[in-house]
């Protein structure tokens, strides 16, 4: 079968160049745009995703994880007296102010717990964890080296105006906003803050093996009136969805996401439809030698899905591959496999749809043009 | 055997409120073989006798039968069927693939025409050899001369062997010398296939190979042979 649809396609190489630059310009932008969104999503919720808490109790109404509201910290013994709970600990997310060797002051997003046997911090590449428990140290993620300059362990930085020791060095431990994140003892960071004595901000609770949760989760409701209860993804969903819902971010991400398919589809539409006009005594030479508007739109069809695949692939090797460069600025580009796979089917979906502004035209080619000169 | 006939036909064309005819009781056969030439100024009526005789349009009253087979002309979607089994069109501009060799524009009309694969390919080549282009098959139209697209046209219209081959001025876009090569083609492959021809011609040439002429005026045959 002669394969007139692709050599249509390559006779005319510049406007085959020009209809895949389109279609991978709009596949590179919806990829790295999302796929930055979704790495600062993943930030937002990282710390929650790798805790070993099947509960969150929480102030009520707390937006974020970020943005823990103290309360009163010995609720965390009711809380340890309902059946069903087999672990349960108090834990400080708290900003705080850190003065830096240049003499600025920068925030700094404080974890605090007495024992930290949650899985959090998720990966201590230095230093010892138990060691905190031993006073005035603290240990920073190493991503904070870009906001508040390189740190050496035995080094000293100064929180709420009292000089701390870094005794170590985490990983992945980020949050949204990318305010590093430090670690210190649950007392130490009491001590610093007025708002913090006798309170905490959440309390984690590991439900026992066997244990229904839903149930230990309706006795703590009932035990702590004043408080809110969330499933780890609950809680997770909850401090993502924050910075969709009440942040101008999620709308701009939309946004872009929209004017990224539109911009594809305008340019393959446009050009599959200025080639339609172009080739229209092709078209009425397919007719009148017996060919159906059917076989016409099997031609449109096959050039919109080859251009569709080309663009993909040459959007999205390279963003694919951009992002360990991307990984150098602090940023995180998530691209999924099935993230993808749905770009690549929107793509192969959104030129179909812009073949078919063609289909009309097509249609009413009148076969006849072929005699005119 | 007749294989075009047409009887009675008319044509109007709605041109804002009025109405304007453009056929206006056109009778015609073709016998398999024979070819005939029609002639006539521009207006006449020619061009739209070659579109309802070669199904592309139809006519608004009247009747033709292209092989055998009676054309509806209340069933426009049944007219691609028709022209893939029975028609063969050569035009005046060629109107050959230009992203397609020579031979693949023949293999293309083939593939339409329900014969795929290596069949297509062979019976192409075939046809190429018939008009004597088995060397230029790889060309593009672009690097083949008037005369060489109107051989890759003619082989094009012979594929699949329809009963019923129509030209639309096929010598005006060529030297006069290559013309008559063409026609001498035409009548030896309307003659050998048994194939009914059809020209629809300004070029008092194309008389020598005809076996009739007709000629057309205001939308009517106003002479020759209305068999």
């Amino acid at each position: 079968m002669v394969d007139l649809a692709s050599k249509m396609l390559v006779h005319e190489k510049l406007r085959f160049a020009i209809t895949i630059a389109g279609v991978a310009f709009a596949v590179s932008l919806v990829l790295i745009q999302v796929g930055l969104f979704v790495g600062l999503l993943d930030n937002a919720s990282v710390t929650i995703d790798h805790t070993d808490a099947d509960l969150w109790i929480t102030s009520r109404s707390t937006p974020n994880v970020d943005f823990g509201h103290a309360f009163p910290e010995r609720r965390l013994n009711r809380v340890r007296a309902i059946p069903g709970v087999e672990r349960a600990d108090n834990l400080i997310v708290a900003f705080m102010t850190i003065a830096l060797p240049t003499g600025a002051e920068e925030s700094t997003l404080v974890y605090a717990m007495s024992d930290f046997r949650w899985g959090l911090p998720r990966d201590v590449t230095e230093g010892e964890l138990q060691d905190l428990r031993r006073g005035s140290f603290l240990m920073l993620d190493e991503s904070a080296a870009r906001r508040f300059g390189s740190f050496d362990l035995g080094e000293k930085r100064e929180l709420f105006g009292r000089r701390l020791q870094i005794i170590g060095r985490t990983k992945d431990a980020k949050s949204f906003t990318t305010t590093p994140i430090s670690f210190i003892d649950y007392a130490t960071a009491q001590s610093l803050s007025p708002a913090l004595k006798e309170n905490t901000t959440y309390i984690l609770v590991k439900v026992a093996p066997g244990a229904d949760i839903e149930t230990v989760r309706a006795d703590i409701r009932t035990r702590l009136p004043h408080n809110d209860v969330y499933t780890k993804a609950e809680w997770s969903a909850r401090s993502r969805n924050y910075w969709l819902e009440n942040t101008g971010i999620g709308f701009s991400m939309y946004l872009t996401v929209f004017l990224g398919c539109l911009v594809g589809v305008v340019v393959v539409a446009q050009t599959l439809y200025a080639s339609t006009m172009e080739h229209l005594r092709e078209f009425g030479t397919v007719k009148a030698i017996g060919g159906s508007n059917w076989d016409i739109y099997k031609i449109i069809t096959k050039q919109a899905g080859l251009s569709a695949v080309l663009g993909f692939v040459l959007g999205a090797v390279p963003s694919v591959a951009a992002g360990p460069l991307i990984a150098k600025t602090g940023l995180h580009l998530a691209l999924s496999p099935e993230f993808v796979v749905v770009v690549f089917v929107s793509t192969l979906a959104l030129c179909m749809l812009a073949a078919m502004v063609s289909f009309r035209k097509i249609a009413s080619i009148d076969p006849s043009l072929v005699f005119r000169t | 055997m007749q294989s075009l006939v047409a009887t009675e036909i008319t044509k109007s064309f709605r041109e804002g409120s009025r109405s304007v005819d453009v056929l206006r009781g056109v009778s015609l056969s073709v016998a398999a073989g024979e070819v005939v030439g029609v002639e006539g100024p521009s207006g006449s009526g020619k061009t739209t006798l070659l579109s309802i005789l070669g199904c592309i349009l139809t006519a608004t009253s009247g009747s033709v039968v292209v092989d055998g087979q009676e054309v509806d002309r209340d069933r426009p979607a049944a007219l691609p069927a028709i022209r893939r089994r029975s028609i063969g069109f050569v035009f005046q501009q060629f109107n050959l693939f230009p992203s397609l060799t020579a031979l693949e524009n023949v293999e293309y009309a083939l593939n339409i025409k329900g014969t795929k694969g290596r069949a297509a390919r062979a019976e192409a080549e075939e046809a190429l050899e018939l008009v004597g282009l088995t060397d230029r098959k790889h060309f593009h139209p672009r690097d083949l001369s008037g005369g060489q697209k109107q051989r890759v046209a003619i082989a094009r219209a012979l594929a699949a062997n329809p009963a019923v081959l129509l030209a639309d001025e096929p010598t005006a876009n060529l030297d006069t010398e290559t013309g008559k090569q063409i026609l001498d083609l035409f009548r030896q492959l309307a003659r050998g296939r048994g194939c009914a021809l059809l020209i629809v011609t300004h070029d008092p040439k194309v008389r020598a190979i005809t076996d009739r002429v007709v000629t057309m005026c205001d939308g009517r045959i106003s002479e020759g042979t209305l068999q």
